[in-house]
């Protein structure tokens, strides 16, 4: 894993987790400019798995199953709570993305510790 | 008169694409209700709590199919322990998708399963700690998870509750 990804990735999902939140708790649905905002966390988790299938030799005490067992689990995680809260037309919506952003910026963080 | 009739036309106009599905899945949600109040059950705050569900549930199969298959033989408690959280939380998921009467008692059992479990194992674990020298999903009461298996089953209580009441409400 190259740190710098590592923590835009970290940040940018507690980003998307925050500003859900706060539509959450300002009473908004979900509109595109979320959809858009799920979009990049997704277009960045694989650009993270092209960086890691690359990356693989550099790191022999990594065990492989654990690492892409938690990337592949964001990589559908992500789009699945982005079509359900833009199927949702109340505050809930974001509130779900909040709670996915969330999840993800942890595995993330799991997805280090085990790499290193 | 005139006026108020130019303005129901407009207020009835679907404003986007986007309104008019969003209306349509209503009609349907609403054909559904009809046939079954309890489909209320993953709408709204109940969304966020199927959603909530849903990803603990996720996180409990990864885990516990890991556990399983390639270190079972060092902790066989712990993983036999996790692997049976991870089906009731698959099931609690389920049931909140379903949406019927009976898949509502049935998540109502496994909310209370959990709140249960999470407690007498959180327990067990500072008490007898040689039996968890590997962490399951309620060991120390979730923390793993940021107490997310401790707070879940009381809230899914709660809305399951709220949801019994509104059934009972439309039926007067």
């Amino acid at each position: 894993m190259i740190p710098e990804l590592t923590y835009f990735l970290i940040g940018y999902s507690l980003l998307l987790a925050v500003v859900s939140l706060i539509l959450a708790l300002r009473n908004r649905a979900a509109g595109r400019w979320t959809l858009v905002g799920t979009a990049l966390l997704l277009a960045m988790l694989l650009i993270q798995t092209v960086v890691s299938v690359l990356m693989w030799g550099q790191s022999p005490g990594t065990d492989g199953i654990l690492f892409f067992g938690y990337l592949l689990t964001a990589l559908l995680l992500v789009p699945l709570a982005g079509a359900w809260a833009y199927a949702e037309l109340t505050r809930w919506g974001p509130a779900v993305l909040a709670a996915a952003g969330g999840t993800v910026a942890v595995m993330i963080e799991r997805m280090n510790q085990i790499w290193m | 008169m005139h006026m108020t009739d130019g303005r129901d036309a407009e207020h009835e106009a679907p404003r986007s694409a986007r309104e008019a599905r969003a209306a349509e899945r209503a009609e349907r949600r609403a054909a559904r209700a009809a046939r079954s109040p309890y489909s209320a059950i993953h709408t709204g705050p109940g969304r966020f709590l199927t959603a909530v569900y849903g990803i603990l549930a996720f996180a409990a199969i990864g885990r516990v199919s890991y556990q399983l298959l390639l270190k079972f033989d060092e902790a066989p408690f712990a993983y036999t322990l996790s692997a049976l959280s991870a089906a009731v939380y698959i099931l609690a998921t389920v049931c909140l998708v379903i949406g019927s009467r009976a898949s509502h008692h049935i998540a109502v059992a496994a909310c209370v399963f959990e709140g249960i479990g999470v407690l007498v194992i959180g327990t067990l674990s500072f008490t007898h700690p040689e039996y968890f020298a590997h962490d399951s999903v309620w060991s120390a009461f979730g923390v793993g998870y940021g107490f997310v298996p401790l707070v879940l089953p009381f809230i899914g209580l709660w809305w399951l509750r709220r949801v019994q009441r509104s059934v009972e409400a439309q039926r007067g």
